[in-house]
C-alpha cells in the first residue's frame, strides 16, 4: 500500500491558523518531523494546503520512529572480533 | 564623502530598516529554488494519485491554472501586480510571508 512520506520544513509561524491546523490535522507539530499517510483524495488535499511548507514522497513502505532512527545512525568504524567475556 | 563617514541613509538617518526595491540575484536562485520545490510536492501528489486512479479536483486545479517555474515569465517570477505602484508593479519579495506563500498569477495586461 502506497504511503505519502510528508516532511515539514518550513514552519508556520505568522501563517493563518488554519495552517497550522491542515499540519496537525496531518500530524506534524515541529519541524523536521516526518510522518507517513496513506495515498488518498483527502490527504492530497491536505498536502496541497501546506504545499509550500512540507517536501512529499511517494514510498510503498511505512517505517516507524524507531526505524528512522536507526536508518540515521551512522557507521560507528569499528566491528567486535570477540567478546572479552568469550576470550579465554 | 568616502569611508567611515559618508552621508549615507542609515548614517544620516539613524536606524534604516528598508527592503531593497529589486531582488537580489542569490535571493531570486533560492526563489527559483522554492518555485522548483512546490512543483516537485505537486507532481508527487499528482503521481502517486494517477497511480491509485484517483482524481483531486485540488490538484487538477492547480495543474490547469498555475505556470510551473520553466513556464513563467521572468517577470511574474520577481515582479506582482500592485495596484498603488508606479507601473502597476513591484518586488515579489515586498509581498508579506512571500517565501511561504504561492503567487504566480498577475492580472492579464498588467
Amino acid at each position: 500500500m502506497p504511503y505519502f512520506r510528508i516532511t515539514l520544513l518550513r514552519s508556520a509561524i505568522g501563517l493563518p491558523a488554519r495552517t497550522t491546523g491542515v499540519l496537525h490535522a496531518l500530524g506534524l507539530k515541529k519541524r523536521m518531523t516526518t510522518v507517513y499517510q496513506p495515498v488518498s483524495r483527502d490527504i492530497a488535499g491536505m498536502i496541497m494546503k501546506v504545499k509550500e511548507l512540507v517536501d512529499v514522497q511517494e514510498v510503498e513502505e511505512r517505517r516507524t520512529k524507531a526505524e528512522m532512527k536507526e536508518l540515521r545512525r551512522p557507521d560507528p568504524g569499528f566491528y567486535i572480533e570477540k567478546r572479552a567475556s568469550a576470550a579465554p | 564623502m568616502f569611508g567611515l563617514f559618508r552621508p549615507s541613509s542609515p548614517l544620516s538617518g539613524g536606524l534604516l530598516w528598508k527592503r531593497p526595491w529589486r531582488m537580489s540575484s542569490p535571493q531570486k536562485l533560492r526563489h527559483r529554488l522554492r518555485l522548483r520545490a512546490v512543483d516537485s510536492v505537486v507532481a508527487t501528489v499528482d503521481a502517486a494519485l494517477t497511480r491509485q486512479g484517483l482524481v483531486t479536483k485540488n490538484v487538477e486545479r492547480w495543474k490547469n491554472e498555475m505556470p510551473t517555474e520553466a513556464e513563467m515569465l521572468p517577470k511574474d517570477k520577481y515582479t506582482m501586480f500592485d495596484r498603488k505602484e508606479r507601473r502597476y508593479r513591484k518586488g515579489v519579495h515586498k509581498l508579506p510571508k512571500w517565501t511561504r506563500v504561492s503567487q504566480r498569477l498577475n492580472p492579464p495586461g498588467f
